[in-house]
């Protein structure tokens, strides 16, 4: 019997590089998604799967953007349950995947965009071989700095719509400075659609990226399930205590 | 992977697990479809008892019938079976019965979904049983042939595969009906509990069943348009 059981990319990988998009509702992507396609489907073969929680708006939003063949968009259901389907049972979103490269084929990168749910959302390394977490600064400066497994250790932050930060009051640069501190020097991109160089910045990383893949020197990581995270309790020094769940089955989070 | 009672009962087990990772959260046993069209809450009970004499009898069937397809008994095909020594050839004579009797579109293709997320684990598990290595040959199979197979794979007993189904199809509903219309959850688990004689009936005629001709052909006209609309629907927590 095999033991392998989460595929490792190999030296020369025949099937397209998978990226996963995740991040709270509202901060944006879909539009990133429908950016990447504008930007990249001249050069790239691309196909789109949505994990929408309750309707398959995301799937109709892309179809109709007009960015991709709306052939190349599907749409996965995710019973409710947005994490399962990107984290612990991964298998729905893994035929839709396979299921585009085959009807596609070759295809270079299928973006896998996650239900929009919180912060604590990460994508498998079994379903995607690098991740993005996306922001956006009309949600409050204040977020990065919560931390949460996809800020801290997605393989790219997105700050977006930086151009909103005069008129919901946020400091972007102090935004995407808090969010490269919480992040050990992971990058960060603070975008917009009206900023062509964060634009090229972010088309940039991500040719690095399949660039990597392609030569087999890409390592799938996970975010992890929870960040090292702060405790209030009154009653231990300090007022509470910072840590990582290495030990598992120490506590429970309420 | 060991063969034999202990593999048979964990694998049974685990057939029977929503977290057996084959994407069983995408399913409501076609019970969204149902409140969507106006089933009341109270009739979940009898929507469990109507689909267990009729699209899951049929289902478990199929499994119980692709099952001794592969393993019979005693060794030889049922009586009844054209003879035919390639098992992906008998597979397939089981899942074109299970075809003809499965009225609904949507509702083959959702099994056939299902059925290629329960290969892909059972390609893992038992790569080299050659009850699975005839059930890859069959392309897309539905979900009943696959469990056929993985029964088959693991030894499980005609009876026992037929009540996982019931089970799986009994506990998919009620905790469907957690998600769409919350309620304390130990009334939904009363359900299944109380679906008991049903499951036992429905296995005992599928364990029964031996050659095609006699797989049940119980329809339900309701399970199928209402499932027929939903694969339509555009605002779905769930698959089928």
């Amino acid at each position: 019997m095999t033991t392998d059981l989460v595929p490792t990319p190999t030296a020369a990988p025949t099937r397209a590089f998978r990226l996963g998009i995740a991040g709270p509702v509202g901060t944006g992507k879909s539009s990133l998604i429908a950016l990447l396609c504008r930007e990249l489907s001249a050069e790239l073969a691309l196909g789109v799967v949505t994990n929408d929680i309750y309707t398959d708006e995301d799937a109709r939003f892309l179809r109709s953007a007009g960015v991709l063949d709306p052939q190349r968009i599907r749409a996965v259901e995710t019973g409710a349950c947005p994490h399962t389907a990107i984290r612990d049972d991964v298998t729905a979103n893994l035929l839709a995947v396979e299921d585009l490269e085959a009807d596609f084929a070759p295809l270079d990168m299928v973006l896998v965009e996650s239900g929009g749910d919180n912060l604590t959302a990460t994508f498998s390394p079994a379903l995607v071989d690098a991740q993005i977490f996306v922001l956006d600064v009309a949600g409050g400066g204040d977020v990065a700095r919560k931390g949460g497994p996809g800020i801290g250790r997605a393989d790219l932050l997105v700050v977006n719509k930086t151009d909103l930060g005069p008129y919901v009051g946020v400091d972007v640069e102090q935004m995407v400075a808090d969010a490269s501190a919480a992040r050990d020097g992971r990058p960060v991109i603070g975008l917009s659609r009206t900023d062509r160089p964060s634009i090229e910045a972010l088309t940039g990383w991500l040719r690095g990226v399949l660039a990597g893949f392609r030569s087999g020197g890409h390592v799938a990581v996970d975010p992890g399930p929870m960040a090292p995270h702060f405790h209030a309790d009154e009653d231990h020094p300090g007022g509470g205590y910072v840590h990582a769940h290495d030990d598992a089955g120490s506590h429970t989070h309420g | 992977m060991a063969t034999g009672a202990p593999a048979a009962a964990v694998v049974q087990l685990l057939l029977a697990d929503s977290r057996l990772p084959v994407g069983a959260h995408t399913q409501s046993a076609g019970l969204e479809g149902a409140l969507a069209a106006g089933m009341p809450v109270h009739d979940v009970p009898r929507y469990i008892d109507a689909r267990l004499r009729t699209v899951t009898l049929v289902e478990a069937s199929a499994a119980v019938l692709a099952l001794t397809a592969l393993a019979p008994a005693d060794g030889t095909p049922a009586a009844g079976w054209p003879v035919d020594p390639d098992p992906a050839r008998r597979l397939a004579a089981v899942d074109a019965a299970w075809h003809a009797r499965s009225v609904s579109p949507a509702l083959r293709e959702n099994s056939r979904l299902l059925g290629r997320g329960l290969l892909r684990l059972a390609a893992r598990l038992w790569p080299d049983a050659s009850a699975v290595r005839a059930v890859r040959a069959l392309g897309r199979p539905s979900r009943a042939v696959v469990l056929g197979a993985v029964g088959s794979a693991a030894g499980l007993a005609p009876a026992d595969l037929a009540t996982v189904l019931g089970y799986d199809d009994a506990q998919t509903v009620a905790a469907a009906a957690l998600k769409l219309v919350p309620m304390d959850p130990v009334e939904a688990t009363s359900w299944v509990l109380h679906a008991a004689p049903a499951i036992a009936g429905m296995a005992a005629r599928a364990a029964a069943v031996r050659t095609p001709e006699d797989l049940p052909a119980a329809a339900a006209p309701l399970v199928e348009a209402w499932a027929e609309a939903h694969a339509e629907a555009s605002a779905r927590l769930f698959r089928s």
